[in-house]
């Protein structure tokens, strides 16, 4: 019996009444619909069975009659198995039970439901705004139908943010909304004592541009791969492919084997550039700008090829529903070989001179530790997850496209502190490397001239679920999509790998010293915009500050004379 | 070993020497298949708004300023530069150009405008093209229009059996002219 089979049988027989149906649409996918009451006890027993929280998604089907529905998405890695649990709340009283006291990873999605569609949560520790900002008006909530996508309610004036207040005997030290070791904006509220961070608060969602609720008011399904590669300057094909794998989920249709090599190449492409990219990042934060500066040099031959390939540098605009648009002929994978065999040669070179360099290690070593049941109890995911000695990849774990027909190694690392990142990123460097050049093995191999994307045959049917994970290269991300009437989705929701790595951050920040704090927050990658699914914001970026005991004192005094 | 790092980090910083491009005082080229801006061929354009409904970004605009006149405007301020259009463009009258030096303090230096004249089809009432080179399509531009309801007696048919010696007859057939009352 598997895995999924054995855990209906369970939720019928614990549930009894409460269970509704249970429906397999594609392997490795099931789709289960509960009462409300049923809920928490539901998510308790599949976290007993070693279940790996994904997220929430909420959305408006009072249309419908179904007042509001409200899913929470879990993996468990071991079986490639996705498990979607509905529930629905009626439209007069959208109450639920909060998973947070169970499930600490599930604050999040509830808080930003509460803020944009007005559902509570039961028994919710913080039950605080986290998406809208203090001064948005009560009782406007975005996601709503009745509200239109471009709504703009008049800016209240000097509101400042609600923050707590410092535990005892601690300061507080400012960063953001916008700073120096920030690249995005996002404000942390560090409590120290001394040197010392003792905690610290955060508030983002600063740049939320409202994505999804464009897909669900103006754009048509073919337009949103666009829309939804800019989610993300970093790993736009992530969202793309992983929105389209969602839609012909939903849609029950398969590519051509073509296009998924080629999906996989443009993947992996980003997650060279990317990991090229923390690095050098990781290593100006850190005050080591030859790291900064080399490995910045190396990733830009890999932007070129890119641009070669899909005709841009970065939002490679590869992917439409049923497959991709550009074909990767003999010569373009003589050009893509040639290229990954220099930047394997350099990057060699690279990482011979820096890993064992002092400044690296005293910088990086036992800064920012978790371990390994805080990194689960957190559901940390990506390579972030990888260096606490978490073993998972989406990519091996519910392989997607063809990744189950390339070989390819899961690097780990067990210090769990910044240094495992690094280890951990810069290995999976070579394993990209790996997948790509298998995949273009494979390509050569299969016909040529073949169309790269299949037709829809007529619409796709409303009300139907799509689940799709991608591992990005800061981590799984997941895409749900509700397929919707008029050519487009009902609801779309985009969890980026950041939004569970953030929640994190305040436990990795605990008794580190406060110059790590630009590093230990860069450690997780932190893509803010995926986060609030917001405006791309350019990458400029500062050194780790250090500021001498007197100068954070009269920092914090001067903060608190103003209140 | 502290030493032995660097020296390795030296020769590799050597070795690639100064790689930063002279560009903007040497002009840098796009590649092949580069996604530019998208530039529009109005000899080509049938006005179809195949472009306009599908432009991610909604920056391809179409409109009826009378019965004959229709004008697109490209805005590109806010495209992405996604090939969407060109793609889908049944006449392939947008090409994605090389153009990437797009900075501007007038946005009208980046904006595009097609006045395309439309017929009226007498079956339907929509707008089709004029301009377009298919025979049939000749045949009313030389200024036939059906005024009354007896003189639709011409059902435009299939252009595609029409051979070069009968478009040469229908240069000087006599079209029919108002019928008295
Ligand atoms: S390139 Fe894309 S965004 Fe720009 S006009 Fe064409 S379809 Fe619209
Ligand atoms: S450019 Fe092409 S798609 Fe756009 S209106 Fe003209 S013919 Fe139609």
């Amino acid at each position: 019996m598997s895995r999924g089979e054995e855990l209906v049988r369970w939720l019928e027989k614990e549930l009894g009444g409460n269970f509704i149906s249970a429906e397999a649409t594609i392997p490795g996918r099931l789709f289960i619909d509960l009462k409300r009451e049923a809920l928490s006890a539901a998510a308790a027993g599949l976290m007993n069975r070693g279940a790996r929280y994904q997220v929430g998604v909420g959305y408006d089907a009072r249309k419908s009659g179904q007042g509001f529905g409200l899913v929470h998405t879990f993996a468990f890695d071991k079986d490639s198995l996705l498990v979607a649990l509905r529930t629905f709340a009626p439209g007069d009283d959208p109450e639920f039970d909060s998973l947070t006291p169970l499930i600490p990873g599930a604050g999040w999605s509830e808080r930003e439901y509460q803020d944009l569609l007005g559902l509570k949560f039961r028994d919710h520790p913080n039950p605080r705004r986290l998406v809208l900002s203090d001064d948005w008006p009560e009782g406007i909530y975005p996601l709503r139908r009745e509200v239109p996508h471009d709504l703009m309610p008049p800016a209240a004036e000097e509101v400042a943010f609600r923050l707590d207040e410092a535990p005892p005997g601690t300061s507080i030290v400012p960063f953001g909304p916008f700073h120096a070791s920030l690249h995005e904006p996002a404000h942390f509220s560090v409590y120290v004592d001394g040197e010392d961070i003792k905690g610290c608060e955060y508030r983002g969602f600063m740049t939320h541009r409202g994505i999804e609720k464009l897909a669900q008011t103006e754009l048509t399904y073919n337009d949103v791969p666009f829309v939804a590669e800019r989610i993300c300057g970093i790993c736009g094909s992530v969202h793309s492919v992983n929105y389209a794998q969602a839609v012909e989920a939903a849609a029950g249709l398969r590519i051509p084997r073509r296009a998924e090599f080629i999906r996989m190449v443009a993947l992996e492409l980003e997650r060279l550039h990317s990991h090229l990219l923390w690095l050098g990042v990781a290593g100006h934060l850190i005050g080591f700008d030859t790291v900064f500066m080399q490995a910045w040099r190396i990733r830009e031959k890999i932007m070129w090829l890119a641009e070669r390939l899909t005709g841009n540098r970065k939002t490679y605009g590869m992917v439409i529903i049923g497959g991709v648009r550009r074909d990767i002929n003999q010569d373009r994978s003589e050009d893509i070989r040639a290229v990954l065999k220099e930047v394997e040669r350099e990057m060699l070179a690279l990482e011979k001179a820096i890993l064992k360099d002092r400044t690296i290690h005293r910088r990086t070593r036992g800064v920012g530790y978790l371990s390994r049941e805080e990194a689960v109890k957190w559901n940390l995911i990506g390579p972030v997850a990888r260096a606490r000695g978490v073993d998972i990849d989406a990519r091996r774990d519910h392989p997607y496209a063809a990744y189950d027909e390339v070989q390819f190694e899961v690097p780990l690392a067990d210090s769990g502190d910044v240094w495992g990142t690094l280890v951990v990123r810069v290995k999976e460097v070579y394993e990209a490397i790996k997948i790509i050049n298998q995949c273009l093995d494979k390509l050569e191999k299969l016909p040529k001239n073949q169309p790269l994307a299949v037709d829809l045959e007529g619409p796709i049917p409303s009300g139907r679920q799509g689940l799709s994970l991608v591992e990005a290269p800061r981590g799984e991300a997941v895409h749900y999509v509700l397929t919707g009437e008029d050519n487009r989705p009902e609801r779309w929701r985009v969890r980026a790998p950041t939004y569970p790595n953030l929640q994190a951050v305040p436990s990795m920040l605990l008794n580190n010293k406060l110059a790590d704090f630009p590093i230990i927050v860069g450690s997780i990658d932190p893509c803010i915009s995926c986060t609030d699914r917001v405006l791309v914001v350019e990458r400029s970026s500062g050194k780790a500050k250090l500021l001498s005991r007197q100068e954070l004192e009269n920092l914090s005094r001067g903060k608190r004379s103003k209140k | 070993m502290w030493l032995w790092n660097k020296i390795k980090q030296l020769a590799i910083s050597f070795r690639a020497g100064v790689v930063t491009l002279r560009y903007p005082f040497e002009p840098r080229p796009a590649p092949e298949g580069f996604r530019g801006q998208p530039v529009w061929d109005h000899t080509k354009c049938i006005g179809c708004a195949g472009c306009a409904s599908h432009c991610p970004a909604r920056t391809i605009f179409l409109r009826d300023i009378c019965q004959e006149v229709r004008i697109l405007l490209y805005d590109s301020s806010r495209c992405t530069y996604c090939g969407r259009c060109a793609d889908l463009c049944p006449e392939k009258a947008i090409t994605m150009s090389d153009k990437f030096e797009l900075a501007t303090d007038n946005r009208q230096d980046i904006t595009q405008s097609l006045e395309l004249f439309m017929m009226t089809c007498q079956r339907c009432g929509r707008c089709y093209d004029l301009e377009i080179k298919n025979y049939i399509d000749r045949l009313s531009s030389l200024g036939y229009r059906y005024d009354s309801l007896e003189a639709r007696k011409v059902i435009r048919r299939s252009t595609a059996d029409f051979s070069p010696e009968e478009l040469e007859k229908t240069v000087t057939y006599e079209r029919p002219g108002r019928l008295e009352k």
